[in-house]
């Protein structure tokens, strides 16, 4: 208790040195940000072509009084065409802020992604010399030309649908103004019709009724209808889906996301499903992510992920999910401790203090990626080389134990 | 909404009442009357005795006791009369009406420069929080709310009209021209009024900006912050649009209070920087009557302000529904 008191501490001097380096880093960025760039400074090739998305090395930081908060710290990871990535993780592990990210909405001057690049697949960038397909940076992308893309080719439903829509215009008005902003050839009236036809297309019923409604006479659930609307009327690319059901009740969740499977396969656009509910991603996602303490711990398709994970913490997140034939009476599982304080985190294996087969190695060093199969990556050292071949053994051995 | 007017309007009939007896208690109150002030030279000297003051204060009404002064008072309000004010020797009302328009329209001029200044200045020290813009503007705004309004009126007489020279002190026009009765002479004399009135707008203006500019950013940053700014920011519209569209009509939403205090701020007058400069407005001819006793003016002055002051509440809460869709007001 004593050693957390002191390490939370900050005297006078070292918190003026923060606040320098915090407003000098802030500037750099922010100026950044404002220079000039021609399309070929912030255009790069993609790895794979039939990839939306792809996130290598990100890092974004907030700078904050008590020190620099690394929350997403060297993620990388792939959005495939027409597929459902969910991205698990607990509270402040960097879910949301990876999402962020990709959009550019990272509340800024605070916060900034330092390193990396978000590289998204448009047909606007077009190829480069060598034949291989051009995507946007999305790290180095400026403002101006991120407009274009925002809310048209990527779009964004948030977690709160009771107070993501503006109060004062009607659900028409906002809805007409995404339309009207990305197809400059449509005419007012062509924007209302659309915007019904959008309405009808989420399931709302009376859409016209609804189109001339203020967002307070709506419930939760239209609500988050309506956003997803919104998401869909630029037929976007990909659509990123932070906790879209954390606020509404059971029965809407489960409506809200069978409207968004549905609408994937009609629109053919990929979804990003930031979610910390299991169950929602066993049931949506193709792929996984998980992410603890602003990095990747393990990424493979939804089936390696659920029936057989490999990072200890996974295992744990699995095993703290309670089951109908869970027995009522004993409590319900729980992975011991918390999570890090995100500032000045050492190079080790941030779950170490948590992990029950933690190693003199994890404490020195924070273990690279291992490749257990084609479509599956583990960050653990458990899984390296030095550590045998019969991966799945270990892991039963820790689900055991 | 017709009949929530109509009710609110009853119910404030019964509040001036209330409020009409208050004052006139308070004013009956004061340490001195408009008898005793104005014979008291004329006392000391011996050539008015007690007895003579005496008589002027039962002609006068001031030997009533303050419940017979009120219903009086009142009696003649119900039939629409306000009295006759001591001091001016003429019908209340009239008065009023005479002086009212000049300070109206220093007050409106005023009015809409300080709102012209401080909701960009607002906007933008918000936009742009903790930056070298928005620490210029505050201290800026700052020091301006914090002057006393006659500090600062005699700062300015002092530098812009002894010093400097280009401005006049004080009055509303040049009392030593004579302008002609035809179109170019009132034009001329229009152009001398506009010019008498800089400093005392000026002084207005910069001593009120700062309020309403700390008000405007508070409120900003607050809507700033609100999820559906990011929800418009994630539909691609630009930041321009996002601040001064989706942001704007919401921080519009708690400015509507400021209304309230508009309407009677509008033709009520400014005491002090009308009497600084003096100018012959409703404030100066208040604070006079005030300061003498005038009973019948501070009762029909205060009683004009109340009046407004219920109008422009009720204003305030009928441009609520108007600006907020969400407020529908009862029945």
């Amino acid at each position: 208790m004593k050693e957390k008191k002191a390490s939370n501490y900050i005297s006078i001097r070292e918190s003026r040195k923060i606040i320098k380096y915090n407003i000098k880093q802030m500037k750099y960025y922010e100026k950044l940000k404002r220079r000039k760039l021609t399309e070929a400074e912030y255009t790069s090739p993609m790895r794979d072509e039939n990839n939306i998305v792809e996130i290598d090395g990100l890092k974004t930081c907030f700078f904050t009084d008590n020190g620099t908060v690394m929350s997403v710290n060297g993620v990388s990871f792939d959005i495939p065409q027409n597929k459902i990535i969910g991205v698990v993780g607990e509270s402040g592990c960097g879910k949301s802020v990876t999402s962020l990210s990709i959009m550019q909405l990272v509340q800024a001057p605070q916060g900034q992604v330092v390193e990396g690049e978000i590289r998204f697949n448009s047909d606007a960038a077009g190829r480069d010399a060598e034949g291989r397909k051009l995507g946007f940076n999305i790290a180095k992308m400026p403002t101006k030309e991120m407009y274009k893309i925002r809310g048209k080719d990527i779009t964004m439903i948030f977690q709160e649908p009771m107070t993501s829509l503006n109060p004062v215009f009607t659900i028409g008005y906002q809805l007409d103004e995404v339309t009207l902003l990305h197809d400059k050839s449509m005419k007012k009236e062509d924007a209302k019709a659309y915007s019904i036809e959008l309405l009808r297309k989420v399931g709302i019923s009376m859409p016209e009724h609804v189109y001339k409604s203020y967002p307070h006479e709506l419930s939760g659930g239209m609500r988050q209808r309506v956003m997803i609307a919104m998401a869909i009327s630029g037929h976007p690319k990909l659509l990123i889906a932070d906790e879209p059901t954390t606020a509404l009740d059971v029965t809407i969740q489960a409506q809200i996301l069978e409207l968004l499977r549905d609408l994937q396969r009609s629109e053919g656009c990929s979804i990003m499903l930031i979610t910390h509910d299991l169950g929602v991603i066993a049931e949506m996602a193709d792929e996984v992510v998980v992410m603890y303490a602003g990095k990747v711990i393990e990424h493979g398709t939804a089936e390696e992920i659920f029936f057989h994970p490999k990072h200890p913490y996974t295992i744990g997140l699995q095993k703290s999910k309670p089951l109908l034939s869970s027995d009522a009476n004993k409590p319900l599982y729980s992975i011991p401790g918390q999570v890090p304080n995100p500032i000045n985190l050492p190079d080790a294996c941030y779950f170490k203090n948590r992990c029950a087969h933690c190693m003199d190695k994890c404490r020195e060093k924070y273990p690279d990626t291992v490749k257990v199969s084609d479509t599956h990556s583990v960050a653990c050292y458990l899984y390296s080389e030095a550590n045998g071949q019969n991966n799945d053994e270990t892991a039963k051995e820790i689900d055991n134990g | 909404m017709f009949k929530y007017i109509v009710k609110r309007l009853l119910l404030s009939v019964i509040i001036l009442i209330g409020v009409s007896f208050i004052i006139y208690a308070l004013v009956r109150m004061m340490p001195m009357n408009y008898i005793e002030t104005k014979y008291s030279s004329q006392l000391l000297q011996g050539t008015v005795t007690w007895e003579d003051v005496n008589r002027f204060m039962d002609l006068y009404g001031l030997n009533d006791s303050v419940i017979v002064g009120y219903f009086k008072w009142f009696g003649k309000l119900v039939s629409g009369d306000l009295g006759e004010s001591f001091k001016y020797e003429r019908p209340v009302a009239e008065v009023i009406g005479d002086y009212m328009w000049i300070s109206f329209a220093i007050a409106l001029i005023a009015t809409i420069l300080q709102f012209l200044i401080a909701i960009p200045l607002g906007i933008s020290s918000a936009t742009h929080q903790y930056s070298v813009r928005d620490y210029t503007v505050t201290v800026l705004t700052m020091i301006g709310l914090s002057f006393p309004t006659y500090f600062f009126a005699a700062i300015v007489i002092r530098v812009f009209s002894l010093q400097l020279g280009w401005l006049p002190s004080g009055g509303l026009i040049d009392p030593g021209v004579d302008y002609a009765a035809d179109f170019a002479g009132q034009m001329a004399k229009f152009g001398d009024m506009a010019y008498h009135l800089i400093l005392p707008i000026l002084v207005s203006v910069v001593l009120s900006v700062g309020g309403l500019m700390r008000y405007t950013r508070t409120n900003t940053l607050e809507v700033l912050n609100a999820d559906y700014i990011r929800t418009a920011r994630a539909k691609g519209l630009s930041e321009r649009t996002v601040i001064y569209k989706h942001a704007f009509r919401n921080t519009l939403i708690p400015l509507a209070t400021l209304l309230a205090g508009i309407i009677p701020g509008l033709f009520g007058g400014m005491m002090i920087t009308e009497e600084v400069f003096a100018i012959d407005g409703i404030g100066r001819l208040a604070y006079r009557a005030l300061r003498e006793g005038d009973i019948p003016f501070v009762m029909g002055y205060n009683m004009f302000l109340a009046v407004l002051t219920v109008i422009g509440t009720l204003f305030s809460d009928i441009m609520y529904a108007v600006v907020d869709p969400r407020v529908k007001l009862a029945k």
